[in-house]
């Protein structure tokens, strides 16, 4: 049988988190608003009203198109794309045609394998969503809410092997996005949207076979499912003797199947020319220098830094850099502990990583600051405090703010390490579990550390445990 | 002042003096005009709205204001009380506003205009909303879907178009002035067969917010009065920079007044051959040739220029404006506003909507402009036609190195009669070749009367200027007016 491999090209459109749409000042960002109230007379494309760009928007595209590596022109301009649809109110979309804002550019993706690959882009562009139609109860239902909310369009090459691969991209994606702050990145609210165009040929191949395009998927996994049957499909077909045809196919999440929407017979004519209404962006020297002042260092750049310089291993420090705030929160804390790197991620991935989850904040917005964390880590170096009185003491900081230090010294939390008042409270517990003393003297020794802990339960955790440990061994014996 | 007759000759500048005396209140003024919009409008159909009672509250706030400020001595608006009629195309907020189309019947915009909030600001009296051709597309006033607007020299006749509505109006004493539209000729031809000043300003002088788009990079509003220190003073309270047009440019704004100067010394007025063509009507190249005489006689010199590619500007014009005007009049769908033809599906809605509601002329222009943007046909039809309209704009470039002002016909008859061309479309296109080349390099024009043929019907004259060089033009126009009686002339067939 022949082995197949896959050419998947992903055409993305990304939601900019502006506060106001891209040629008026409405709102940008309606989820949680009832339909049309975030829309004026030039939104809604009501005669005589014209455009006027948001600078926000560029800086943004910018923004994101040097991250992208893509070359950022000086002269771009904008075009309309003409077609008739209830929700596209002008019948013409703005956006820019032959002459993008970017051009070129690429992302990599490191690979399980250790490799990377890279996916690159022919072009960036900025324009305008359309709005959204609904049919409900045999009525045809238009929100224009979406009308003129900034888009940026990118297209990738055929670049993309497998549909974990693809998958990827959009992990990747959505983390530079969030990274820059440039999009929330939301693919359920539909902030990052993903169109796949899919063929398969023999592995080493290299020319293109006719190509599937799937449309309507709307979370990460989706595309993964739905590009992994439709490489299932295409193999079958042609394993069976069949051509390819250029279908458009939609995903149907709920059933997890790919239906045919429509046969990819004529590209239509969307008779695109020059926007007479807006000039030609300029975008100077002094601008994009403005704007590109405040590039952070990218994801993958951070995580190799993150590697050499702390000696993290990669996979910590791809979790550590998954997200811009998180990785700020490390190197931040690593400089106020002075310590060992590697213990401040341990300390990250198990214990803030976990808070972080649970009440679904970034590391930002924790009231535990790195400063904190660096100081339980040095109350615990020094033997103040025990490890289970460390890990509550994270929870206690967040929720109240206050410095651990003090939260110690109000809650006695210091470790107990006299040896006569654990001793007293040894005794104690030996007195009240007789049944347990004669279990354990009879051979269950593993009851040690059930005894530890009532010793610890008693003194509300203060107890030094490897102390309290070597009281009761000798008491018992 | 009780005779209505002498209220209504009144020039805006005229009017403006006996208003801030106290001669005259702005009421008494209203109500003339009023007046004789009722006796005249059976006859002339220059309006498509009007607006009396807004006019009369809008006065007597005026009247008050005149009043308080002769008291404390505070100064007034700069246009307090005028009289002004504004083209159908223009958004006047709570005023319906149909652009001359069946589509718009009933779409009531929520905005104004800026360049018509500019002169509310300044202190004008809106008496109604006047007739277009359907979206601007004519040279008649025939093409709109609310009947056709008659000249008020000749009722037989038409006024000119796209603004015959703004022309005849103000040419008729309904108004002492009047807002146009001019995307190939929309204010200067009408100006000319009406007799009448009309200014079409450099593009992106003055705003285009709340103008219903036609050809968006050729659209320009500009406006009608008796004199040309009438279109001064309006002009002034008009232009400037509106952060809502992207387009519109920040340049000085003009000046209200034109002095009495009527010395044209070291003017160099340009005569381009291209102008003076085969099949123009005699009579127009005799006033327009004797106009110039006349301006050669106060100082100014006149040189023989060419404007080579001048006979590229009509095909060159009607690409690019169906063109863009395919993609402008998109929005008509019968989705949000306006009436709409139900059906049982969307396509059919569309299809149906606009189908039964655009006039002939309005399809004919959208299928024109669809056609040259189409996959195939796009680099011979708008890319080529962009390149030549470079051409056209470097011509005039050249030109200005040479002399300031360009004078020229401005349609090569005068008004023809109702109907004449309303089987031949081609002809009506023809109407525009003087005018549109001006549209087409952005650059000012003003059309001006400067005769009377043996009808009786008026001759204008067309000067353009440099880009921004509306006061060079006001500034001949009101010379020639100083020392020339054309402009006071009144049609009198209409009484």
């Amino acid at each position: 049988m022949t082995e197949y491999e896959a050419v998947i090209g992903l055409e993305t459109h990304i939601q900019l988190n502006t506060t106001t749409k891209i040629f008026c000042s409405c709102k940008a960002d309606s989820w949680f608003d009832p339909p049309n109230s975030n829309i004026c007379p030039v939104c809604s494309g009501l005669p005589g009203v014209l455009p006027v760009l948001n600078r926000a928007v560029v800086e943004k595209a910018v923004l994101l198109a040097a991250a992208m590596h893509a070359e950022i022109q000086t002269e771009s301009c904008f075009d309309r794309k003409n077609y008739f649809y209830p929700d596209l109110p002008k019948g013409y979309q703005i956006s820019q045609y032959d002459k993008p804002l970017a051009r070129g550019g690429y992302l990599d993706l490191p690979l399980s394998d250790g490799s990377c690959r890279r996916v690159r882009i022919h072009k960036l562009h900025v324009e305008e969503d359309a709005g959204k139609t609904k049919n409900e109860r045999g009525r045809r239902l238009i929100d224009f809410n979406r009308c003129g909310v900034p888009l940026v369009e990118m297209v990738t090459a055929p670049d993309l092997r497998s549909a974990d691969e693809a998958a990827q991209y959009l992990i990747r994606l959505r983390q530079l996005l969030r990274w820059l702050g440039v999009s929330e990145a939301d693919m359920e609210k539909a902030h990052l949207r993903c169109d796949a165009n899919v063929s398969i040929r023999p592995k080493g191949a290299d020319y293109l076979n006719p190509k599937t395009e799937i449309k309507n998927v709307n979370s990460i996994d989706a595309v993964r499912d739905a590009i992994a049957k439709e490489i299932e499909r295409q193999i079958r077909e042609v394993e069976a003797g069949r051509r390819i045809e250029a279908w458009t196919l939609e995903w149907d999440e709920d059933s997890g199947k790919l239906r045919k929407m429509r046969s990819k017979e004529t590209e239509a004519d969307y008779r695109y020319f020059r926007e007479p209404d807006l000039l030609t962006l300029h975008i100077d020297d002094a601008w994009k220098n403005g704007i590109l002042k405040n590039l952070p260092e990218l994801p993958l750049e951070r995580r190799q830094r993150f590697m050499e310089q702390y000696g993290l291993p990669e996979y910590d420090a791809d979790l550590l850099t998954g997200e811009r705030s998180l990785s700020e929160y490390f190197e931040s804390a690593v400089k106020a502990y002075g310590g060992d790197p590697k213990r401040v991620s341990n300390w990250m991935m198990n214990d803030v990583m976990r808070m972080l989850n649970e009440s679904s904040r970034t590391a930002a917005q924790l009231q535990l600051t790195p400063e904190h964390l660096a100081e339980i880590l040095k109350l615990l170096d020094s033997g103040t405090i025990n490890t289970s009185t460390a890990k509550g003491l994270l929870e206690k900081v967040d929720a109240s703010g206050k410095a651990p230090a003090t939260i110690v010294a109000e809650e006695g939390l210091a470790k107990v390490s006299d040896d006569s008042a654990i001793r007293r409270v040894c005794e104690e517990v030996l007195t009240e579990n007789p049944k347990e003393v004669q279990s354990y003297k009879g051979g269950k020794v593993t009851l040690i550390g059930w005894f530890v802990g009532q010793v610890m339960r008693k003194m509300g955790g203060k107890a030094d445990p490897s102390l309290a440990r070597q009281i009761l061994e000798e008491l018992l014996r | 002042m009780n005779d209505t007759r002498d209220l209504t000759n009144l020039t805006v500048t005229d009017a403006l003096a006996a208003l801030r005396s106290g001669e005259l209140s702005c009421t008494e003024l209203v109500r003339a005009f009023l007046e004789r919009i009722e006796r005249l409008e059976p006859r002339l159909h220059a309006f498509i709205t009007l607006t009396p009672e807004l006019a009369l509250r809008q006065a007597a706030a005026a009247d008050r204001q005149y009043t308080r400020a002769r008291k404390s001595g505070e100064s007034t608006p700069p246009l307090l009380g005028i009289p002004l009629a504004v083209k159908d195309l223009l958004a006047l907020a709570g005023v319906r506003c149909t652009c001359g189309s069946r589509i718009l019947d009933n779409f009531v915009p929520p905005y104004s205009a800026t360049v018509v909030q500019r002169l509310l600001d300044a202190g004008v009296v809106v008496l109604g909303k006047t007739n277009t051709d359907e979206f601007a597309m004519g040279s008649s006033t025939e093409n709109s879907a609310y009947g056709v607007t008659r000249n008020p020299w000749n009722v037989k006749h038409v006024p000119g178009g796209s603004s015959g509505g703004s022309a005849a109006a103000v040419a008729a004493r309904m108004t002492p002035a009047a807002l146009g539209t001019d995307t190939g000729g929309s204010v200067r031809q009408p100006a000319s067969f009406c007799g009448v000043t009309g200014l079409k300003p450099t593009y992106g002088r003055v705003s285009r917010f709340g103008l219903v788009a036609y050809g968006s990079s050729l659209d320009t509003v500009g406006v009608f009065a008796r004199t040309a220190a009438d279109v001064a003073l309006l002009f002034s309270h008009m232009a400037g920079f509106d952060p809502r047009d992207a387009t519109s440019v920040d340049f000085p704004l003009p000046l209200p007044c034109l002095d009495g100067k009527t010395n044209l010394k070291d003017v160099r007025i340009g005569v381009p051959q291209e102008y003076f063509i085969e099949g123009i009507q005699p009579e127009v190249e005799g006033a327009v040739k004797a106009a110039i005489t006349h301006l050669e006689k106060l100082g100014a010199v006149v040189l023989p220029i060419s404007l080579p590619h001048t006979e590229y500007a009509l095909p060159v014009y009607y690409l690019i404006a169906p063109a863009e005007a395919s993609a402008n009049l998109a929005r008509y769908d019968g989705v949000r506003f306006g009436p709409r033809v139900e059906a049982e599906n969307i396509l059919d809605l569309f299809c149906n909507t606009r189908g039964q509601l655009f006039g002939a002329e309005v399809k004919r222009r959208i299928m024109l402009g669809t056609y040259a943007l189409s996959a195939g046909y796009y680099d011979a039809y708008y890319g080529q036609a962009q390149k030549v309209r470079t051409l056209i704009k470097q011509d005039f470039e050249k030109a200005f190195e040479l002399v300031d002002v360009i004078a020229a016909p401005v349609a090569p008859s005068t008004a023809f009669k109702i109907g004449e061309h309303a089987d031949d479309p081609l002809a009506m296109y023809l109407e525009d070749i003087f005018t549109l080349p001006a549209n087409l390099a952005g650059v000012p024009g003003l059309a001006f009367p400067v005769g009377f043929d043996y009808q009786g019907l008026p001759v204008g004259m067309q000067l353009m200027g440099a880009p921004f060089g509306e006061e060079m033009l006001l500034r001949l126009a009101h010379v020639y007016q100083q020392t020339t009686t054309w402009h006071l002339q009144t049609p009198t067939g209409v009484d």
